[in-house]
């Protein structure tokens, strides 16, 4: 059970503060496949970094089988928007690295690194670097890195954007496979509201400035999902709508920013808030 | 009166060069790793190091001739400190550029301390630890150079002058190629191969 009770999340930079976290509430069940879709900007990865231990809320709780989250650890693996491979480990190396940490023998890590190599389609580049593969290759690496820890739950922030579609959908295939066996709580980012209906068990719409949670749609159609389905499509419709409020009002607000920043430059008046925060 | 002959004072100038280096590398690492680690350090020190990284090594002679006396530990003093400061200062800003990502990777792994210290961390700074051994070595060829010139003791440089003090042309050109060649060699061939070696391997250059 993962507990996130008012949230708050301020980054403090330069330019003044920015909210990117405002009045979070969620809690997560064990087991449960959760999506979060927003538009760019509403702290999607600011709340799994904070659930995966490696940024602290400003305020609010998180807290795991009730015990708080104060640091990163293996029962909480990420996939980050970027691979995050080592460079100067092999493939293999790459995906038994996080078990040799662990302390798993060195047997048994070699072979659960290959079948999740086997599992992404990649054995025939155990032994390359990892700049020798696309980046698409090297996302399928880190989820193979991912699976093989064996954690109870899996942060993914838009693990697959940079993937064709063919492999998007063997990936997704394979993802709800792993889930259904191995029951693990999955929280997982996108910006593709197709995707997130196809795995979710519930959507968590997000909203800009500051960030918060909007609405929440649970999606009880039948696994495995096909993108074609009826059902399947009017889910994302009703979704798109209410994202596409969204992503406008974020559009506008930065159209009214940039236009006042114009004008206050030929009116002579130190106002750079003109037209903020609409 | 010194042995003149070209192959024994090259030995002996590699010696030199060989033990000089080998403490600034032990210094200059350990140095690097302590300013990382102590962030009081850094800001004192930092500062300090680069500016005397400035100050040509050779003009520490004087200064380590009235500390050891002229003689060996003098230019061994001159080569170590020619080194010392670039390596260390690779060190540090080699494991300040290190990407946050990998960091991050590696503590949700559960990698702490010591252990992610030394499994991610120092891989990741090693291409510019490298370079910095690398341009480390150059300093130190040149201290050890002008070291032997400025003294008056054994190697090569010493027989340079040598060579002047008996107007044999002939002899100081063939040291000229000789060092020449040193240089080239150790420079290239060495550090060169396994910066390379590196460098493509973790991806930064095109083999
Ligand atoms: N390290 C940081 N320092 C300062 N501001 C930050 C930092 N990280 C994020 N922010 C700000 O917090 C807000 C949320 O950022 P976040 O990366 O969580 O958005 P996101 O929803 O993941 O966007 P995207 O879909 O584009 O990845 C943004 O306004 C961003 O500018
Ligand atoms: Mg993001």
């Amino acid at each position: 059970m993962l507990e996130i009770v008012n949230v708050h999340k301020n980054f403090k930079t330069k330019n003044g503060v920015t909210n990117a976290l405002q009045e979070v509430n969620l809690s997560v069940k064990n087991g449960d496949f959760v999506v979060l879709v927003g538009p760019s900007g509403c702290g999607k990865s600011t709340l799994l970094n904070i659930i995966a231990g490696l940024e602290k809320a400003t305020s609010g709780q998180v807290s795991k089988s009730g015990r708080p989250i104060l640091d990163a650890g293996p029962d909480r693996m990420v996939m980050f928007q970027e691979a995050a491979l080592f460079p100067w480990l092999k493939v293999i190396d790459n995906v038994e690295y996080g078990m040799k940490i662990k302390g798993t023998g060195k047997r048994e890590r070699r072979e659960k690194a290959i079948h999740y190599l086997k599992m992404v389609h990649l054995t025939r580049f155990a032994s390359a670097y990892p700049h020798e593969l696309s980046v698409g290759m090297r996302q399928r690496v880190a989820l193979a890195r991912a699976l093989s820890m064996d954690s109870d739950m899996l942060l993914m922030d838009e693990p697959f954007a940079a993937l064709d579609s063919q492999t998007k959908s063997i990936l997704h295939a394979e993802l709800q496979q792993i889930w259904g066996a191995t029951k693990k709580t999955i929280i997982f980012v996108t910006h593709n509201v197709e995707e997130a209906v196809l795995l979710a068990d519930r959507v968590i719409v997000m909203t800009a400035n500051p960030g918060r949670i909007k609405k929440e749609f649970r999606v009880q159609l039948a696994r495995p999902r096909n993108i074609e389905d009826i059902d399947l499509t009017s889910t994302v419709g009703q979704i798109l709508g209410e994202l596409k409020e969204e992503v406008e009002k974020v559009a506008k607000a930065e159209l009214d920013s940039d236009w006042s920043l114009e004008n206050s430059s030929f009116i002579s008046r130190p106002d750079t808030h003109l037209g903020n925060g609409i | 009166m010194q042995d003149l002959s070209i192959p024994i004072a090259a030995q002996i100038s590699m010696q030199r060069l060989f033990i000089g280096y080998s403490i600034s590398l032990v210094i200059g690492l350990l140095l690097g790793v302590l300013i990382d680690r102590i962030k009081y350090l850094d800001e004192a020190l930092s500062p300090l190091l680069l500016g005397v990284q400035t100050l040509p090594s050779i003009c520490w002679l004087p200064l380590a001739i009235l500390w050891f006396g002229l003689g060996e530990e003098s230019i061994i003093f001159v080569i170590a400190i020619g080194s010392i400061f670039s390596i260390s200062m690779a060190v540090v800003s080699g494991i300040k550029h290190v990407p946050p990502l990998y960091i991050r990777a590696a503590k949700t792994m559960g990698a702490k301390g010591l252990r992610r210290y030394t499994s991610v961390v120092v891989p990741a700074a090693l291409p510019s630890i490298i370079s910095g051994m690398k341009q480390g070595w150059s300093f130190a060829w040149r201290a050890l150079m002008a070291g032997e010139l400025l003294t008056p003791t054994s190697g090569l440089g010493y027989v340079l002058v040598m060579g002047r003090d008996l107007h044999d042309m002939n002899q100081v050109v063939g040291i000229m190629i000789v060092i020449v060649i040193m240089g080239v060699v150790t420079d290239r061939l060495l550090f060169g191969r396994v910066e390379h070696a590196i460098l493509c391997r973790w991806g930064l250059s095109k083999s």
